[in-house]
């Protein structure tokens, strides 16, 4: 037992010890643990150790905005240089971002925003209005018509994010697509690939004309296409949504999943830690700025919102490049 | 043949004395103790620091009032799920009202904060009346009641918000959970006020007794000619208005209300109210036992996120935790019954 404990201190002290290096960068995802967290967390440790900073990927278990502001203060009393958060709530660590700039700590979202009072620049994956139009295009690509039921299978409701491209691709179908009919609201499945299984077979059973099935959040396009595989409906329900190369790739190649349409989250990772970095070194931030291992950035007039890309999707003939 | 005493107990002897009654609390100070050394040692300059304590203080109360909500309820053997999502109903009608009313702005901040927190006390009675009904009346298990009630408070509250957040409060309502009083939280202020009325209804009152009683004995309890159901009702609506209070410190200390605040807190009530040593099947079980094990899983918390551990090790240790502290009681109250025999 006092050897456990001899170990166990000296493991800890280690820990201790690392976090004593010059420049402390904090990216705390809404959650850990999720694949797509994951690969964005390999990127931002990635571009820590290319610039010889310490970078913290730390963040909740589960997608609870209470947790974030209460890990948030924490880290505040530890002593940080940066704070890149994905707010799961951008209401909620409003209150404990505003600390974080009273402590001289620079704030910058990532992934999805916080308010724009709270942050020194907004980096996003992608345009998201492009993005939401890309997956309702591939959605009728992938059914052939553009008329007929389609469902919507969602992460959170209370997703700020998943209810922007919602927003837009709703919005953008009803213009453009008129004759395509969304049979419900759009029904949550808890960022669980279980979950939207659960919820496309339902959806498959009280909707027997449904032609397309819209996932939004990695896992649901993954549990929607489970389903249609399992009911051997690949020919007639069209699957498509955001979903992560390697998870997607078996549903791809057997056609119960259409097209995967997403960005690389390694990448977003390492542009954070990048742009924070700049920040806190005084390089400036500009317009078309090239990011090593990311590419060209966007920089919009307001001088705050950092677009990495352009969306990328996935067929069964690219899934298999990818390693996130 | 023992010695009577005839001098007065001292200090030393009373402490002895509660040892003897009570090693588990005692144990559950000393894990407490052992866990503040370990993070002092091991975040020096950073754990062991005023502004740290405030931080905590501050962190602390809506969690641990939640988890006396829990507690009282599992000394009847029951449980309640819908715990949090009953919280956040009643935080979200009282956000709708006070933002509604802030926006009109005929009225002064004060009487809007009156009516937003009389609202949310309100309705977190109601959702304590509604499980108290089929648990008591009705007669439904509690798991499954609160289970079906959590889907209900929780589909309300995501019909009135859309699943958006509401802000827009007077700002004066930023100081429950933001302000201090000479340096201490009022949050933290709360929290004792909370804490020592619990205790009081809990441990000195008749109805604290028959708590008690029915999560020995429901049935022997009633023939013994306690209203059951009565007793029952009242400890799902106290434990309704502990998640009214805790939403209350939530709402202002985010600023905002949201459906899925605090959905983290249900599983970690539940923990907290077996690790302070409450039996899951009820009889049992102190206030300062629950309030005891909300300081040890704080420390935990907040040690861990200071050093920077990954947050899934603080899950890991909490689990661990709980599992040796039970093991602990299962072994010392065996030998209790054995002694006893």
């Amino acid at each position: 037992m006092k050897k456990l404990t001899a170990v166990f201190l000296a493991l800890m002290l280690i820990l201790a010890g690392v976090s004593a290096m010059a420049e402390t960068i904090v990216v705390m995802p809404k959650l850990v643990g999720i694949p797509y967290f994951n690969a964005s967390e390999t990127g931002a440790i990635e571009a820590g150790k290319e610039l010889g900073i310490e970078v913290i990927y730390t963040g909740p278990t589960t997608g609870d905005a209470a947790q974030q502001v209460t890990m948030i203060e924490d880290l505040l009393i530890k002593g940080i240089d940066a704070l890149a958060i994905a707010p799961n709530d951008p209401d909620a660590v409003s209150p404990a971002l505003q600390k974080a700039i009273a402590d001289n700590v620079l704030v910058v979202d990532w992934d999805t925003p916080a308010s724009g009072d709270d942050v020194k620049y907004s980096i996003h994956q992608i345009d998201d209005k492009k993005f939401g139009e890309l997956i309702w295009d591939k959605l009728v690509e992938a059914m052939g018509t553009d008329e007929g039921e389609y469902a919507i299978v969602t992460g959170y409701l209370t997703a700020a994010n998943l209810n922007t491209w919602i927003k837009y691709g709703t919005e953008y179908a009803a213009a453009k697509y008129p004759n395509l009919k969304l049979v419900t609201d759009p029904v949550a499945s808890d960022e669980s690939a279980q979950e939207a299984y659960t919820q496309t077979l339902a959806l498959l059973g009280a909707y027997p004309n449904l032609k397309g099935i819209v996932g939004i959040s990695t896992p649901a396009p993954i549990g929607a296409a489970m389903a249609v595989q399992e009911k051997g409906l690949q020919d007639k329900v069209a699957v498509v949504g955001s979903s992560l190369p390697k998870d997607s790739s078996p549903y791809l190649k057997d056609g119960s999943l259409d097209f995967g349409i997403l960005w690389d989250p390694g990448k977003l990772g390492k542009l954070t830690v990048y742009i924070a970095h700049y920040e806190l070194n005084g390089t400036p931030i500009t317009d078309g700025m090239e990011i090593p291992g990311v590419g060209p950035i966007t920089l919009w007039e307001d001088g705050k919102t950092i677009i990495m890309g352009d969306p990328s999707v996935w067929t069964a003939e690219n899934a298999d490049q990818f390693d996130f | 043949m023992e010695k009577v005493n005839n001098n007065p107990p001292t200090i030393g002897d009373r402490v002895i004395q509660g040892i003897r009654k009570d090693p588990r609390m005692v144990f559950l100070a000393l894990v407490l103790i052992g866990l503040i050394v370990l993070m002092s040692i091991l975040a020096p300059g950073r754990f062991l620091t005023v502004r740290n304590f405030k931080n905590m203080g501050f962190q602390m109360a809506e969690f641990g009032i939640l988890a006396i909500g829990m507690s009282v309820v599992i000394m009847t053997g029951g449980i309640n799920l819908s715990l949090v999502s009953s919280s956040m109903l009643g935080a979200i009608v009282g956000a709708y009202l006070m933002r509604a009313l802030n926006q009109a702005g005929t009225m002064s901040d004060w009487s809007i904060i009156l009516i937003g927190i009389a609202s949310i006390l309100t309705v977190s009675v109601l959702c304590g009346l509604v499980n108290g009904f089929f648990v008591a009346y009705v007669g439904v298990v509690p798991m499954l009641v609160t289970l079906g009630t959590q889907t209900v408070f929780n589909g309300i509250s995501l019909n009135i918000t859309r699943g958006s957040g509401i802000s827009g409060f007077p700002k004066v309502f930023q100081k429950i959970g933001s302000g201090t009083l000479f340096d201490i939280p009022y949050t933290l202020l709360i929290y004792i006020v909370v804490i020592l009325i619990a205790w009081y209804l809990v441990q000195k009152t008749p109805w604290g007794v028959h708590v008690y009683m029915v999560g020995g004995n429901e049935k022997a309890t009633r023939y013994s000619g306690v209203n059951t159901k009565k007793v029952l009702t009242l400890v799902y609506v106290f434990s309704a208005v502990m998640a009214g209070i805790a939403g209350i410190l939530m709402i202002s200390r985010y600023n905002s209300a949201k459906a899925d605040y605090g959905s983290s807190y249900t599983m970690m009530a539940i923990a907290a109210t077996v690790l302070g040593g409450t039996d899951i099947n009820g009889g049992s079980g102190k206030v300062w036992g629950t309030v005891m094990a909300v300081l040890i899983l704080q420390v935990l918390s907040s040690g861990f996120n200071i050093i920077g551990i990954n947050r899934n090790i603080t899950d890991i240790v909490t689990g661990l935790i709980l599992i040796a502290v039970l093991s602990i009681n299962h072994f010392t109250s065996k030998e209790k019954i054995r002694k006893s025999k």
